[in-house]
């Protein structure tokens, strides 16, 4: 690992040979022997590990999917293939090693236990597929540590600051991004599980309790969290910065969670979101500014982020919009080398240092939206489209009229061979006429998603809360596709 | 916290003498000047903190109870009058560098050790959770804590462990999680019922060949009988450790059987006693054989929860607790409200020859006692009988029992769920007449589903089960 302080102003130039050199020797000394998928699939396509010399001869790697890692009921132990563990017959060489030397042998068997025995493990969240084991080795867990603090000096967070971290507990790297940063630190730290865990109005208790600078948030959580504190009169003063993580954050939502704070009487809350992947094994913060999105500051000797063409697989170039793809640069553990992630960066990545921080490393853009949303709708009976759900967060979560949403696909008459069909459950805000909302959405619905919803129904707060299982599920359920299979 | 290879070995006067010292020196270093709470009680009560000498002056410091720490409407800040506050002399020491990354060690003297790190909860049965703070130094100690657990447990590096703890901001959780870092065994932190649930637990279990699985007593209970009755074996499993609730001996011998009946490797059971207030959990070596206390952390009474006399070795009474080496929360002769079923023993442990005091017996919970009125008369109902009886029925799946009044008069309503092949009216009727005879409690048994019986008790939502609900007005 390099030093942060350097790195951050080091020229891009130095940066991109430095991580040409690190991938250089990952591959060579690492990947390409001490991982059995890569070695299998570097054999089999005939692929010398020695012809990778850098970051643009990456391109002679095949990518990895989702799909590749993920455990299935073949084979559930796949995930396994990816780890980072020398062999039996590498071991023996160690023991070998040990055996000769009386003095550092036992140093030298204990430097490999720190290298490659793992310590820790994160599962993906399962949105898209099983969940799969990512595990951390203790050096893993070291580069954790590291890359959580580089987090926290992204956003401007101190020791001082006292912080409560509301994201539900879960082996997922974003309640452990908080731990591990908070705990390097020595910052206070309220680990509370989230609601589901301690309970909204505990938690509002904790809050008034510790009076946070920071708190940490899935963002459909925290609108909720807030409005209920809104409502109880509850005293957030204290609160300087909030940051999201686990989900992207809609522009809209970010100022409807300002004006709540405002209510609770914390002005000029700074809030900011973190990207991070469960195959990244870090997360990546966004610059601190109130009034434009600088993007997420890289640690470019931990990874090397690519962004190509989904369609062709072709890199592209600085500021395109593109697919991002992963690859782990000298990490331990679970490791995967040009993983597609699956998310489309809106203006790409940029190389030049960030206009508001001055740092220098690479930024990945602010605006991320995640290609797993893209559902093929069997719309070909009324016109046929391809609906970008992702359209409906922005929309939604910023129209001034609404409390809380929920998108249901379904098929008419549960007849998996009829008519799709888009419900949208709705809760207004009081004093909102529900005629006027009606039309609105509609109208608004039809502009950004091309596809007309084909019904609405209002329901009350609790009701939707629930039925977004608010309070009970890691994640709140958004969109629902609740099509039978045929 | 001393060398624990070497407090482990001390012989039992030499320990009570470090006990004093550090009592004296807590007294008078930390909480006479920085303690809110306790240096307001003993100035408004004439108390002088020199006098505290050592474990025989201990009487004349008040009980704190749970009560004295839990805030209110009226009283909001309670909790934070037992936090430890910054000494004078130290506000003005220099502060750490603003980001000292991986800089964890600061040169002394050190604000940090006083300023919260983490915020805990105590579980909350009976009260509301009481917030509890660790500072730096109590989560350095939390480390420490750990290491003495993997001894005493006898874990190894290679143990790969599942801990299935639900979920909360509780000591048990966090103790696991250190304990495992510190010994840099593979874990899985999985949340437990309320957050991976049962099925994807049993999944991992296997998946992940862990040898050893750390949850609540009924959740490992229920875990092994949910296998047995999808014959999914666990061959990997050889060691289980239970804690966070009541778990009397009866219950390691099921658990033992089933695990050989899920043809596990091996079938070891080992409890732990976690303690909020103690800041630490306490194992057994081996069942039976006590929980090992760390004597130069916490001072163990045992007293008569009727009259607060404190009891001699091997008594039945309430565990009270002072911290000797603790910042952040800090309290001074606590009543837990657990009670210990033998008593404390400074004996050597015949099983592991660790030198420490330990608790023998099973750890009861007062708030499971329950005053009733049976046929005019006053009957004390006491709860963990019951589910010490019912963990021993293997032909009840899950329970829970609620305590009604009618007419003047309070009775037992049971609610079971047979194991399969059982002849349910006999075992209605010998519940009955054992429950009965026992408790001298009229006694009704109905059958249940599985599934409403365990969601009432919490068996995957909550951090413990509750079994026993009182319903009188």
């Amino acid at each position: 690992m390099e030093k942060w302080e350097v790195l951050c102003k080091t020229p891009y130039k130095e940066i991109r040979q430095m991580q040409d050199r690190k991938l250089r020797a990952f591959i060579c000394n690492q990947v390409s022997i001490y991982s059995p998928y890569y070695s299998n699939i570097m054999k089999k396509q005939d692929i010398d590990p020695y012809k990778i010399k850098g970051i643009d001869d990456l391109k002679y790697l095949p990518f990895t999917y989702k799909w590749d890692i993920a455990p299935n009921a073949e084979n559930p132990q796949r995930h396994k293939d990816f780890v980072i563990r020398p062999d039996e017959e590498v071991s023996e060489k160690y023991g070998h090693f040990a055996k000769m030397s009386m003095s550092t042998g036992k140093e030298l068997i204990e430097q490999k236990i720190y290298d490659y025995k793992p310590v820790h493990i994160h599962f993906t969240t399962g949105r898209t597929a099983l969940p799969t084991p990512f595990v951390y080795t203790k050096r893993d867990v070291e580069n954790l540590r590291e890359s959580s603090c580089r987090l926290l000096d992204v956003f401007e967070v101190c020791g001082d600051d006292i912080t409560v971290n509301c994201f539900p507990f879960a082996p997922h790297l974003a309640f452990w991004t908080v731990y591990f940063a908070a705990d390097t630190l020595n910052s206070p730290v309220f680990h509370s599980g989230g609601g589901k865990i301690v309970g909204t109005s505990k938690l509002m208790d904790a809050f008034e309790f510790l009076r946070p600078s920071v708190a940490v948030f899935i963002p459909g959580y925290c609108y909720y969290f807030l409005r209920e504190a809104v409502k109880q009169k509850r005293d957030f003063s204290s609160l300087k910065k909030i940051f999201f993580g686990g989900e992207r954050v809609p522009p809209g939502l970010k100022e409807k969670i300002k004006e709540l704070l405002k209510q609770l009487g914390a002005e000029e809350v700074m809030v900011l979101a973190v990207y991070g992947l469960t195959e990244s094994k870090v997360g990546w913060g966004e610059c601190p500014s109130h009034e434009k999105y600088h993007g997420y500051h890289l640690y470019p000797d931990l990874e090397v982020i690519e962004i190509v063409d989904p369609e062709s697989g072709e890199p592209l170039g600085e500021g395109e919009d593109g697919e991002i793809v992963y690859t782990s640069l000298d990490w331990r553990g679970t490791c995967v080398v040009r993983y597609r992630t699956g998310d489309i960066a809106r203006g790409g990545i940029s190389y030049e240092p960030c206009p508001n921080c001055g740092r220098t490393v690479p930024r990945i853009s602010s605006v991320i939206e995640r290609k797993s949303e893209f559902k093929e709708f069997n719309m070909t009976k009324i016109k046929g489209t391809l609906v970008n759900l992702n359209n409906f967060f922005p929309l939604m979560m910023s129209h001034p009229d609404l409390e809380e949403w929920q998108v249901e696909i379904r098929k008419r008459n549960n007849d998996p061979f009829d008519l799709d069909e888009i419900y949208l459950y709705v809760t207004k805000k009081p004093d909102v006429d529900e005629e006027n909302l009606t039309a609105d959405l509609k109208q608004k619905i039809i502009r950004e998603t091309e596809v007309s919803v084909t019904n609405i129904i209002y329901l009350p707060l609790d009701k939707l809360v629930g039925q977004l299982g608010m309070e009970t599920e890691l994640k709140e359920k958004r969109i629902v596709d609740n099509r039978p299979t045929g | 916290m001393q060398d624990w290879s070497k407090i482990s070995r001390m012989p039992a006067n030499n320990i009570k003498k470090l006990q004093d010292e550090l009592l004296s020196k807590i007294v008078q270093d930390e909480i006479f000047s920085n303690h809110p709470y306790y240096s307001n009680l003993f100035k408004s009560q004439g108390l002088d903190p020199t006098a505290i000498k050592g474990r025989s002056d201990l009487d004349n410091i008040p009980f704190t109870s749970k009560q004295d720490m839990l805030s209110s409407e009226h009283d909001p800040e309670r909790a934070k009058r037992f936090i430890l506050q910054v000494p004078e002399g130290l506000k003005s020491t220099p502060k750490p560098k603003k980001f000292a990354l991986l800089g964890r060690k600061c040169a002394e003297p050190d604000p940090t050790e006083y300023r919260m790190s983490q915020l805990f909860y105590t579980k909350g049965n009976d009260l509301d959770p009481i917030p509890i703070v660790y500072t730096r130094y109590d989560l350095n100690n939390l480390e420490e804590t750990g290491t003495r657990l993997n001894d005493i447990l006898n874990l190894k590096r290679d143990d790969t462990m599942l801990n299935a703890f639900s979920y909360a901001p509780h000591i048990s959780v966090w103790q696991l999680f250190h304990s495992a870092m510190t010994l840099g065994a593979t874990a899985l932190h999985s949340g437990g019922g309320r957050v991976l649930g049962m099925e994807k637990i049993i999944l991992a279990m296997n998946n992940m060949g862990a040898p050893v699985l750390v949850s609540h007593p009924l959740f490992v209970l229920a875990t092994l009988q949910t296998m047995l009755r999808q014959k999914t074996d666990a061959p990997s499993l050889e060691r289980v450790i239970i804690g966070m609730d009541y778990a009397p001996m009866v219950v390691v011998e099921s658990i033992k059987e089933l695990m050989l009946q899920c043809k596990a490797a091996n079938n070891l059971v080992q409890r732990v006693y976690f303690l909020s207030m103690a800041k630490a959990g306490f194992a057994e070596c081996s069942p039976g054989f006590g929980y090992h206390l760390n004597p130069d952390q916490i001072l163990v009474e045992i007293i008569n929860p009727q009259t607060g006399k404190s009891l001699g070795e091997g008594e039945k009474g309430e565990i009270v607790i002072t911290n000797l080496d603790s910042r952040g929360t800090l309290v001074l002769r606590f009543r837990t409200g657990d009670l210990t079923t033998g008593g404390l023993s400074s004996e050597p442990c015949p099983n592991c020859g660790h030198t420490v005091p330990r608790i023998l017996g099973d750890i009861e919970h007062r708030h499971d006692y329950y005053d009733l009125i049976s046929e005019k008369a006053s009957v004390v109902f006491n709860g963990n009988a019951l589910r010490r009886y019912m963990f021993g029925c293997k032909d009840v799946l899950a329970w829970h029992a609620e305590i009604v009044s009618k007419n003047g008069n309070d009775s037992l309503n049971i609610t079971v769920k047979p194991a399969g092949g059982i002849n349910e009216e006999e075992l209605a009727t010998k519940l009955q007449n054992d429950i009965r005879e026992e408790h001298r409690l009229a006694v009704a048994v109905k059958k249940g589903s599985y599934e409403a019986i365990t969601n009432k008790i919490g068996l995957e939502s909550g951090i413990s089960v509750k079994q026993i609900f009182d319903l009188r007005q």
